[in-house]
């Protein structure tokens, strides 16, 4: 393989100071790390990056999620505002990435806020919205481990306010 | 630290407290600090990411409500949803860039003219790559808090990129742009007159304005406000005066044909500017500011010099005006005008030049000097003028008017379709000028330029159908391809109606042409006693053929009497029902001699039927008197006299007693002696007197086709529209019928008159007119 051919690769370092090689394509499945690239330029390159707000197994979770939509078509603004807000369909590759517990999960959605992955932070999104689906306020609480902390009161002043957005 | 004297790539401290807004902004501080003034020194990853993630901790923390001192956010700001923390970020960065902007500004005053443009381009280029760093580094707040206000519709908050922007404009460049802009002027003036500048600096001053254009509304979109007032009109004010001043002392100084040069290398210089140096949408304003500086502004001066150019033929200088003319609005009418003055007077002259005789005047004289004025002008149009429709029509008009209004014309319009069909018959008549045949076409074709700008189009058709039926009857047309080329070219140009005659014409000589084999044969199986004549037959429709019956009697001679009889039966049995007349007039013939002593061989002569009668009479008697001629042929004295004349004129005949005229009591006796160079002797020509009399009958008839045209035409408008006004119908019958020749309202109104005599018309109230089926 010359030179050229081969992928140029990325050292990341999470903050638990562990250091993964990721090629360059896959991390900047990353706007943050693409932006960086653009600005430093080659200069950069061979530098060690450092993610200071991530640990090493959130990490590997996130590239091994870049790693399988490496190829994605860039999102366009237009069906940002459309198809993916409205629907909460999630393809099966990343239902599967999905089944990890509760911690992780939130990990993975700061992580890709933080990042600026955008599409993954759609996808952890949805699947904490579909655990939301369907369920009472009780059951939500369990399930997300809540203590209610409102007075009878206020229960219902939140709920008049929500009316609109009740099932019927 | 101090221990380092070289510059080292920007470093951070450790990240600060994520809460602590003071902390956080010092840290954040000395990033953008860094980016804004020592960027060249160039960045680690690791201060980038340690810049983007306190932003990201800063807007992310939970505590950090209290800062915005929001204690009186109380339920309803709760529920709101999450809190986005980033306002007082956003504000503090404002408030660094403001404080760097102030420092440019003390510092741009040490500046000027090409120092500043310098110094601007250079603070520029560099505020504006820190802007993108930091709006990205920034991203975090881009992404959330900005967007949350945006959304909300606040006025005057915008993505970090469009802040840094936004402040450039507000507390920099308005402060700075009246100087920059002098500098920038100042460097094009010295690029007028002529040295090099550096305009790479201009582009880029250009380039800065035009960025700073944004949209109040919407910052996602840009405008070019910014450029507009403050680049392009002090711009344009500045090369208004230039030129200006410099065209007011080079015309005062210089000639106009040298000014033109002048000014159109500057317009081309200004064209290229645009190109090289300036926004592209400034090229329309530009082109018209110098095109009033410095072509409005001298335009009397430019088309007072066109006649002078014109009387010169300087064609090239022309093109150039015209040019210059054509690129301010209306420049070019009064060219128009004088041009086609000066056709109209060359014209004139050309015609006045060949006119001395107009009595004598040949038809290829005068049709080549109206040619050749058109043919000058018309390669003017085309070189100078790139063939612009309006100078075409002026061309045209001048052309039309020496055409049909010259001193040849001076008795009436209809010498020049007369002297122009009579050219068109010499061109086609045999051993005319012996012209080639792709010649003849062409000479043809430039004959069509000037039919196009007759006006009595019917008076060309007359002498054209005439002279078409002598070329056919006496078979001396040049070419039959030559004949049907023209009257295509005619059809072309007049329609099917014009020429509906003339192909009608030319049919008649080929159906006779089939007759006279059908004749031939059938005289041939007669098996007759006596051999019948070599004779052949034209039969012409009445109604297609200008001809007339003969204005004498005639009694024709019995030598060809029977054969004539045996073809008038053929020809009843075949058509019946038709009437034959004999057009003697047009008839020929030829007679051998075969008494002459002086030569062994006998000469042929070629007579008119009528010279034929006559001397067939001397085959019984070697004297005839006048009178016993007269009673044989039964001919007008006339018409006798003329055909005598030419007969004793060739000294085929002596006249006793001499004198000049023949007459009663005269007689003639046949010459023996008779000699001639030539075998054939041709006697059938036709005299002065014959030729002009025909020109005044064609004349006549003209007169007179028209007055029925007139009536036809308006009987057929009255007869679709039932009911018109009188001023109406006048005009609509100029309309229809100016295709064929200009007609007189006065001739109009007599022939409305005639019809409503004969009560095809009637008189309604109001002026108008009725019609009566």
């Amino acid at each position: 393989m010359s030179a050229e051919n081969s992928p140029v690769m990325i050292n990341l370092q999470s903050n638990d100071n562990h250091v993964i090689p990721v090629e360059r394509a896959v991390a900047e499945r990353s706007l943050l790390i693409k932006n960086m690239m653009d600005d430093l330029g080659d200069n950069a390159l061979g530098q060690i990056v450092p993610i200071p707000n991530v640990t090493e197994p959130v990490l590997r979770k996130v590239i091994e999620w870049c790693e399988h939509h490496r190829n994605d078509p860039p999102s366009t603004n237009e069906d940002e505002s459309d198809n993916r807000k409205k629907t909460t369909d999630i393809e099966e590759w990343d239902q599967k990435f999905m089944q990890v517990d509760q911690e992780m999960l939130f990990e993975i959605i700061l992580a890709s806020n933080y990042l600026d992955i955008k599409p993954l932070l759609d996808v952890g999104c949805k699947t904490v919205a579909n655990m939301i689906k369907g369920k009472s306020p009780e059951e939500i609480r369990k399930t997300f481990n809540i203590t209610n902390d409102f007075t009878p009161e206020e229960e219902e002043q939140i709920r008049r306010e929500n009316e609109w957005a009740e099932d019927r | 630290m101090g221990s380092t004297p070289v510059p080292r790539a920007i470093q951070m401290p450790p990240q600060p407290n994520r809460e602590d807004i003071e902390l956080t902004w010092k840290y954040l501080e000395m990033g953008i600090d860094n980016i804004m003034t020592r960027l060249q020194d160039g960045m680690d990853m690791t201060t980038y990411m340690g810049i983007y993630t306190a932003v990201h901790n800063f807007c992310t923390s939970q505590k950090a409500t209290n800062m915005t001192g929001s204690s009186a956010s109380g339920v309803g700001q709760a529920h709101r949803g999450a809190h986005l923390l980033g306002e007082d970020l956003y504000r503090k960065l404002k408030e660094y860039l403001n404080g760097h902007l102030a420092a440019l500004h003390q510092e741009s005053k040490a500046h000027t003219d090409e120092a500043l443009l310098a110094f601007y381009i250079r603070e520029w280029d560099r505020y504006t790559i820190a802007a993108k760093y930091i709006h990205h580094l920034f991203r975090y707040l881009n992404r959330h808090w900005v967007k949350r206000e945006m959304d909300e519709g606040k006025k005057n908050t915008y993505d970090v990129y469009t802040l840094h922007l936004c402040q450039w404009r507000l507390e920099f460049f308005t402060l700075v742009h009246e100087k920059v802009m002098s500098a920038v002027l100042k460097l094009v003036e010295k690029q007028r007159n002529g040295e090099t500048i550096e305009h790479g600096q201009i582009k880029q001053v250009v380039d800065s304005f035009v960025s700073l254009g944004l949209d109040e509304h919407d910052a996602s979109k840009s405008t070019l406000d910014i450029y507009r007032s403050h680049f392009e009109r002090p711009f344009l004010t500045a090369t208004r005066e230039f030129y200006q001043t410099e065209s007011k002392q080079f015309v005062s100084e210089n000639s106009v044909v040298e000014y033109m040069k002048k000014a159109e290398a500057r317009l081309d210089e200004e064209e290229e500017r645009v190109r090289m140096y300036l926004h592209n949408d400034i090229a329309t304003t530009l082109r018209r500011t110098c095109n009033e500086a410095l072509i409005g502004d001298h335009s009397a001066l430019l088309r007072d010099e066109f006649q002078v150019l014109l009387d010169n033929d300087r064609e090239e200088d022309m093109a150039r005006m015209y040019k210059l003319l054509s690129r301010i609005p209306e420049g070019l009418d009064p060219l128009r005008q004088k041009f086609e003055a000066h056709v109209r007077n060359a014209g004139l002259a050309a015609v006045a030049k060949v006119a001395s005789d107009a009595e004598k005047l040949e038809p290829k004289v005068y049709v080549e000097a109206l040619l050749e004025t058109h043919t000058q002008y018309q390669t003017l149009v085309k070189r100078a003028f790139t063939e612009e429709p309006e100078f075409t029509r002026s061309l045209d008009n001048a052309c039309r008017e020496f055409v049909n209004r010259n001193e040849i014309c001076k008795a009436g319009s209809s010498r020049s379709p007369e002297l122009l069909a009579k050219y068109t018959d010499v061109l086609l008549r045999k051993s005319g000028t012996g012209v080639e045949e792709a010649e003849l076409d062409a000479t043809l074709t430039q004959i069509m330029t000037v039919f196009k700008y007759i006006e009595d189009k019917d008076v060309f058709q007359k002498f054209y159908s005439r002279m078409l039926a002598r070329r056919l009857v006496h078979s001396n047309s040049s070419s039959d391809d030559a004949e049907t080329s023209m009257i295509s070219k005619l059809k072309e140009a007049c329609g099917f109606e014009y020429t509906n005659k003339l192909q009608r014409m030319f049919q008649d000589m080929q159906i006779s042409k089939d007759l006279n084999t059908g004749f031939r044969e059938h005289t041939k199986g007669l098996q007759l006693d006596k051999q019948a004549l070599d004779s052949s037959y034209s039969i012409l429709g009445t109604s297609f053929w200008p001809l007339t019956a003969p204005h004498t009697t005639f009694n024709p001679p019995p030598e060809i009497q029977t054969d004539l009889d045996r073809f008038s039966l053929f020809y009843k049995n075949k058509h019946e029902g038709r009437k034959l007349t004999w057009l003697w007039q047009l008839c020929k013939g030829e007679v051998k001699t075969g008494y002459c002593r002086s030569s062994k061989t006998p000469y042929t002569l070629q007579v008119s039927v009528y010279q034929m009668a006559i001397l067939l009479l001397f085959n019984d008697k070697d004297i005839q008197t006048y009178e016993d001629i007269l009673s044989a042929t039964q001919l007008t004295p006339e018409v006798h006299d003329a055909a005598m004349g030419i007969l004793l004129k060739a000294k085929i005949l002596h006249m006793k007693p001499d004198g000049d005229k023949p007459g009663p009591g005269k007689s003639f006796h046949l010459n023996y002696d008779f000699k001639s160079k030539k075998i054939r002797v041709n006697l059938n020509i036709s005299t002065k007197t014959e030729s002009k009399q025909e020109e005044v009958d064609t004349n006549k008839t003209i007169e007179e086709d028209r007055q029925l045209v007139l009536q036809s035409a308006i009987v057929r408008i009255m007869k679709a529209r039932k009911k018109m006004k009188h001023s109406v119908l006048v005009s609509e019958c100029i309309s229809q019928i100016r295709s064929r020749f200009v007609p007189k309202v006065g001739d109009i109104k007599k022939n409305i008159e005639i019809l409503l005599d004969k009560e095809y018309l009637e008189r309604l109230d109001d002026d108008e007119l009725g019609y009566l089926a």
